[in-house]
């Protein structure tokens, strides 16, 4: 398996079928005498700003992290609990009370709810 | 028979939604500059569009992936990035133009001044996105763009000169103004393969959960829809060419508009010409609030769908929401909606090549399509007319803002 050919970047589903972001990072794991393996991807906006400039995704880690105490760190999903499945990637857990779903969630809650027909 | 149905509404709804203000504006600008000379724009432009509907149309149906999301997995969010940005901002522009017109059908149907038409139009198109499913935006608001239809009767009954306008299907040099010649021909190639099209083309597909037996039905859609679509535009420029370029006037203003129709119907003519542009302009505007919603939320991997309710995802809906509103701006304060299409329909072929090549790559790998990957003829039609539309346009811009 190529990890840049065929993680990084890939769409990731939940285990309800929902869109769940795409793989932002991968965290490898290395070992003596042996070959290095994926330990975790990652998905935040904090390592998809990393890959363009780590400067500008510090300051953002740092201000998010102020903001919502905690949050200033990637989300990270171990690798034994994904599984390559149609054109994307199948997480065995349900995405929406993780981080991956926290704006989506605020905006439903304070912005979206509010308007009629939603 | 559903297949045949389907196949019916996908013509229909090509030819309905084939016009918009890029469209009508820059062939009505075609043909009262320059006769039927610059009919040939219109033909290679929509070759290029309706092999780029097919591929996009073929590429979900054997992938199951759009071309946002298959671009950002086969070239890394650092590539993407680039036909993202540039793609947003052009059509960013391209929807300002379609609020503005119409916004300047509101405007001549009343009489009121456009900036004051701007959020009523914006709200309206809001609303529709809001409440409505992909099928009926898709099919419903094509379909009231059939009245587009009345500027190919009204050329016919125009009597064209027929042996003048097959000559202008030949390209050939102008004969004045050089510069606004081939800026004008590269609005009108812009204006026909606005990306777009085939990206809201592929993310509807996706919607309608197209599979491998939908090439066919595709193929034909996608070359009939487009062919009697462009046939529509020639329409424009035909009108254009009888009404305005006998005297030498220009297009300059959407308030010469009607008079493409008024000539052959009198007062209904101009009413249809006014009504046409609200339908086409508000169906334009529909699609490509959403081909750029879907753009953000495809590459970004959220979840996305017009026949999901918005809670279900909201920041696919905030993000049409957010995008239509900015778009408004550009009527509210005041930009006249044709100098804004000339620009965007200019930038459009500028940056063609960053959306087309990178797909064609995508359209030649057989780890999406397998054995349906591009044959020969595909990729040199496309590439040719979008690398020599970028290169006419990339001259012709900064020729065309010294002249003016």
């Amino acid at each position: 398996m190529h990890l840049i050919g065929n993680i990084l970047d890939e769409q990731l589903q939940d285990n309800g079928e929902r869109n769940a972001g795409r793989v932002d990072g991968i965290v490898l794991e290395l070992r003596d005498g042996r070959p290095p393996r994926v330990a975790y991807v990652e998905v935040s906006p904090i390592t998809l700003l990393s890959r363009f400039s780590r400067r500008f995704a510090r300051w953002y880690a740092r201000r998010i992290d102020r903001k919502l105490d905690g949050r200033g760190v990637p989300f990270r999903i171990p690798w034994s609990r994904i599984e390559r499945r149609g054109p994307g990637l199948r997480l065995d857990f349900d995405a929406t009370s993780t981080p991956i779903y926290a704006l989506e969630n605020w905006l439903r809650q304070h912005i979206v709810r509010r308007v009629p027909g939603a | 028979m559903k297949r045949a149905f389907e196949l019916t509404l996908g013509i229909v709804t090509s030819v309905g939604g084939f016009l918009e203000i890029g469209s009508i504006t820059t062939a009505a600008q075609a043909g009262a500059g320059y006769g039927y000379q610059l009919a040939w724009s219109v033909v290679l432009g929509t070759l290029c569009v309706a092999f780029l509907v097919e591929m996009s149309g073929r590429f979900a149906a054997v992938s199951k992936h759009t071309i946002p999301d298959a671009m950002r997995e086969r070239f890394g969010v650092n590539f993407f990035a680039v036909p993202l940005i540039v793609m947003f901002l052009v059509s960013l522009l391209t929807l300002g133009a379609e609020l503005g017109g119409a916004a300047a059908a509101l405007n001549l149907a009343t009489g009121r001044a456009l900036p004051i038409w701007a959020i009523p139009v914006a709200f309206t198109a809001w609303l529709v996105l809001w409440r409505s499913t992909f099928s009926f935006i898709e099919n419903g608001v094509s379909f009231l763009g059939l009245v587009t239809i009345a500027f190919a009767v009204g050329a016919v009954k125009s009597h064209p000169h027929y042996g003048e306008l097959a000559r202008g299907l030949v390209p050939s040099l102008p004969h004045t103004r050089p510069s606004h010649y081939w800026f004008v021909a590269v609005s009108v190639i812009g204006a026909s393969i606005s990306p777009y099209l085939y990206y809201f083309y592929s993310s509807g597909a996706i919607e309608e959960k197209w599979d491998e037996s939908y090439i066919a039905m595709n193929r034909v859609i996608a070359g009939l829809g487009m062919s009697f679509g462009g046939f529509l535009s020639v329409a424009v420029l035909v009108l254009a060419a009888i009404v305005f370029h006998p005297s030498g006037t220009d297009v300059q203003h959407y308030q010469q508009l009607p008079q493409l129709l008024s000539h052959v119907f009198h007062t209904p003519g101009a009413w249809l010409v006014i009504g046409s542009l609200f339908i086409a302009c508000i169906g334009a505007t529909l699609e490509i609030t959403l081909a750029l919603a879907y753009l953000i939320a495809q590459g970004l991997g959220w979840n996305w769908g017009e026949d999901l309710k918005p809670h279900a995802d909201a920041r696919f809906s905030l993000a049409y929401t957010l995008i239509i509103a900015v778009a408004a701006l550009f009527v509210l304060f005041g930009v006249d909606p044709l100098q804004l299409t000339q620009i965007a329909m200019a930038l459009t072929s500028a940056s063609l090549p960053i959306g087309v090549l990178p797909f064609l790559i995508l359209m030649n790998d057989r780890d999406y399509l397998g054995e349906h990957t591009n044959g020969r003829i595909g990729n040199a039609v496309v590439m040719s007319i979008s690398v020599m539309a970028a290169v006419l346009a990339v001259v012709s811009i900064p020729l065309e803002l010294v002249g003016s």
